[in-house]
């Protein structure tokens, strides 16, 4: 009987020894998951020139890793936009018993449950860029988006001083993204009290629409000593208003977009940017495969924001030609750059 | 006796458009099957039947006005209304119960609110639908501004768990479908919509009977948002956005007519599954999102075109 006892307890230990070796790995990841692997990429929208560009660096990563032979099949689907498609896609997924998903988000809350299924079923979830609320997933990788408002916000006034007026330029109103950046520039803005925001403009993350905004403001305000621009597009948009005018350029922050960077560099202004690297859907699927191979993922990645400044536009400028006209010139990537955001 | 004749020769003539579309609802599961036999299981059948159910509310709610001769661009913002509903109130003072009245009262009276503005004021649907979408759609922004709120956990299991109730609700509802149409307000429908001058004249409460069919797709269409809140376990003010259009599609598809008095709810039903099951099989068929924006649209196409075609046929 007590035999019986002992055994029991020994088992108990051995178990729960077990139980925390497991959980020493990757969230999610349990079962079989022997390479090569098959990943799924879950894709809310693939039209835009951000998605088309970010679904490049995944299929380059992707090629790398089967050339490794630790990754026989990439699945690729697209929701065109639609959460509830999303769903059912990444049900099929879990169907298909993919080994690893990585996804961008269709809604913040809408995915929770299926994803938090996909974990159950012990596939690898990378979640990037739109993130989703639950914690089931084996790790979110994205920037602050609040850092690059305040970052921004930082370089403007240390650029027009801190008796200044200036025109805010945010994306469209009630978006996370756009409302994050504002954020983040609010408490700086507001240590700084001399610093007089003229107005706020909201617009698509387009060129015309902004730089239809920006012409009649330019009408209205005959002084303007900076431009806080929360998005690429805006910031071409904005220099293309101040070009029909022939007003002077004043400094203004703005994001790695290939039609500022060559605005920015052909008026040669003192500006600043920062970008949504693309390659985070490289660093999503090999942070997947990583964690398949066992090793440990932290629950989060804060990716730094790669800045650009006056310093070093020319080099991003020399590598344009590798980008669309209409598309996003980001940093250089490699696997080493992710095994070092790794083991932070 | 010949009561019952004249039935089943109006079924026939009903299912007449049908065929083609049902045999390619069927090649299609078939496919879906082989590709997937998990399928099969309770729980294959439930997880696609818990995706498919909420195009199958809307389309079933486009098809009751598409028959009245009328038609809603409010599908989608009333979906997500229905959602942020429940996601606030079912797990707060109201509980499930106050929740499901609130949304079930948001529907009819929406609904409502559209027929006795179309019927009484005599606008098109597609303004009043359209201006309506908007309101709607700020509404649920203003109940939740972002994506949030929650439901109780076992609503969200007995609904989207890995239980076929999604399809044991949808043949409530069919059932309850065909009940209705046996009212005299539900006889008044296709009455209604072919032809309401002749139907008023044979003593059909035209008017009446248009408002009832808004406020039943109304309250189908809240209904889907309620579900989809217990399938996302939350509530998001935008989730509902695409399902105006696919609503539409899937009803067109299912063989309902924009002129009113053609339409039915098998076709409905048939429409929806072919939207849904496409998604799944063209992913186990490994399509590029390139091709598969190309093969929907043929699909759907083909799906339209080939009822069509087999009556050209058969005229010779």
């Amino acid at each position: 009987m007590r035999k019986s006892y002992m055994a029991a307890a020994s088992a108990a230990c051995l178990m729960i020894g077990l139980a925390a070796e497991a959980s020493a790995a990757a969230n999610c990841v349990t079962g079989e998951r022997e390479p090569p692997y098959t990943i799924g990429w879950a894709n809310i929208y693939s039209v835009p020139t951000w998605m088309k560009q970010t679904e490049g660096t995944i299929t380059a990563m992707i090629d790398e890793l089967k050339a490794q032979g630790l990754v026989d099949e990439l699945v690729i689907t697209d929701a065109q936009g639609n959460a509830n498609t999303q769903i059912q896609q990444i049900q099929s997924m879990i169907d298909a018993d993919v080994d690893a998903i990585i996804l961008i988000a269709g809604s913040a809350t809408a995915l929770d449950r299926v994803v938090a299924d996909a974990c159950a079923a012990g596939i690898a979830v990378v979640n990037f860029d739109s993130l989703v609320t639950t914690d089931q997933v084996t790790t979110k990788i994205n920037t602050d988006s609040a850092k690059w408002g305040q970052q921004a916000a930082e370089w403007l006034i240390g650029q027009i001083g801190e008796e200044a007026r200036i025109i805010v330029m945010n994306g469209p109103a009630g978006i996370s993204v756009s409302d994050d950046r504002r954020n983040g520039a609010t408490p700086v803005l507001e240590a700084h009290p001399g610093i007089e925001i003229l107005t706020e403009t909201h617009t698509d993350y387009n060129v015309a629409p902004a730089q239809e905004a920006m012409t009649s403001l330019l009408f209205t305000y005959p002084e303007i000593d900076g431009i806080l621009s929360l998005g690429g597009a805006l910031s071409a948009g904005a220099i293309l208003a101040f070009e029909r005018q022939g007003r002077d350029l004043v400094p203004m922050t703005g994001e790695n977009a290939r039609q500022f960077l060559e605005l920015w560099k052909e008026h040669g202004l003192t500006s600043w940017a920062t970008m949504q690297p693309n390659w985070l859907g490289a660093f999503a699927t090999y942070t997947a495969v990583k964690a398949l191979q066992g090793e440990d993922i932290p629950a989060f990645i804060e990716v730094p924001l790669p800045i650009i400044t006056n310093d070093n536009l020319d080099e991003y400028l020399a590598r344009a030609d590798e980008f669309p006209a209409d598309g996003y010139i980001y940093s250089d990537w490699s696997t080493a750059l992710f095994d070092e955001l790794l083991a932070q | 006796m010949r009561a019952s004749a004249l039935y089943w020769r109006i079924q026939r003539r009903r299912n007449r458009g049908l065929t083609g579309l049902f045999l390619v609802v069927l090649a299609f599961l078939v496919l879906y099957v082989i590709q997937f036999p998990g399928l099969l299981t309770i729980t294959g059948i439930s997880k696609f039947t818990q995706n498919w159910f909420p195009l199958a509310l809307v389309t079933m709610a486009q098809v009751i006005l598409m028959l009245t001769g009328g038609i809603s661009l409010a599908i989608g913002p009333l979906v997500s209304l229905g959602a942020v509903i429940a996601a606030t109130t079912m797990t707060g003072t109201l509980g499930v119960g106050g929740g499901f009245l609130a949304v079930c009262a948001a529907g009819l009276g929406v609904g409502a609110a559209f027929g006795a503005i179309v019927t009484l004021v005599r606008l098109p649907a597609i303004v009043v639908t359209l201006a309506g979408s908007f309101i709607i759609a700020g509404a649920a922004l203003l109940i939740l501004e972002r994506p949030g709120g929650s439901m109780p956990v076992w609503l969200s299991d007995l609904l989207a768990g890995n239980t076929p109730t999604a399809l044991g609700l949808l043949v409530l509802i069919l059932i309850g479908w065909k009940l209705y149409l046996k009212t005299p307000w539900g006889l008044g429908i296709y009455a209604a919509g072919e032809n309401p001058v002749a139907a008023f004249r044979a003593g059909v409460p035209v008017h009446q009977v248009k408002i009832a069919a808004y406020a039943i797709s109304g309250l189908l269409t809240a209904l889907a948002g309620l579900f989809v809140a217990a399938q996302t376990g939350s509530g998001d003010p935008v989730i509902g956005t695409p399902l105006t259009l696919n609503s539409i599609a899937a009803a067109v598809l299912g063989g309902a007519g924009f002129l009113g008095g053609t339409g039915t709810m098998r076709g409905a039903i048939l429409g929806s599954i072919l939207l849904s099951v496409m998604i799944n099989v063209m992913f186990f068929l490994g399509f590029d999102p390139m091709v598969q924006y190309v093969a929907q649209g043929l699909i759907i196409v083909g799906a339209v075109a080939l009822p069509q075609m087999s009556r050209l046929w058969r005229r010779p």
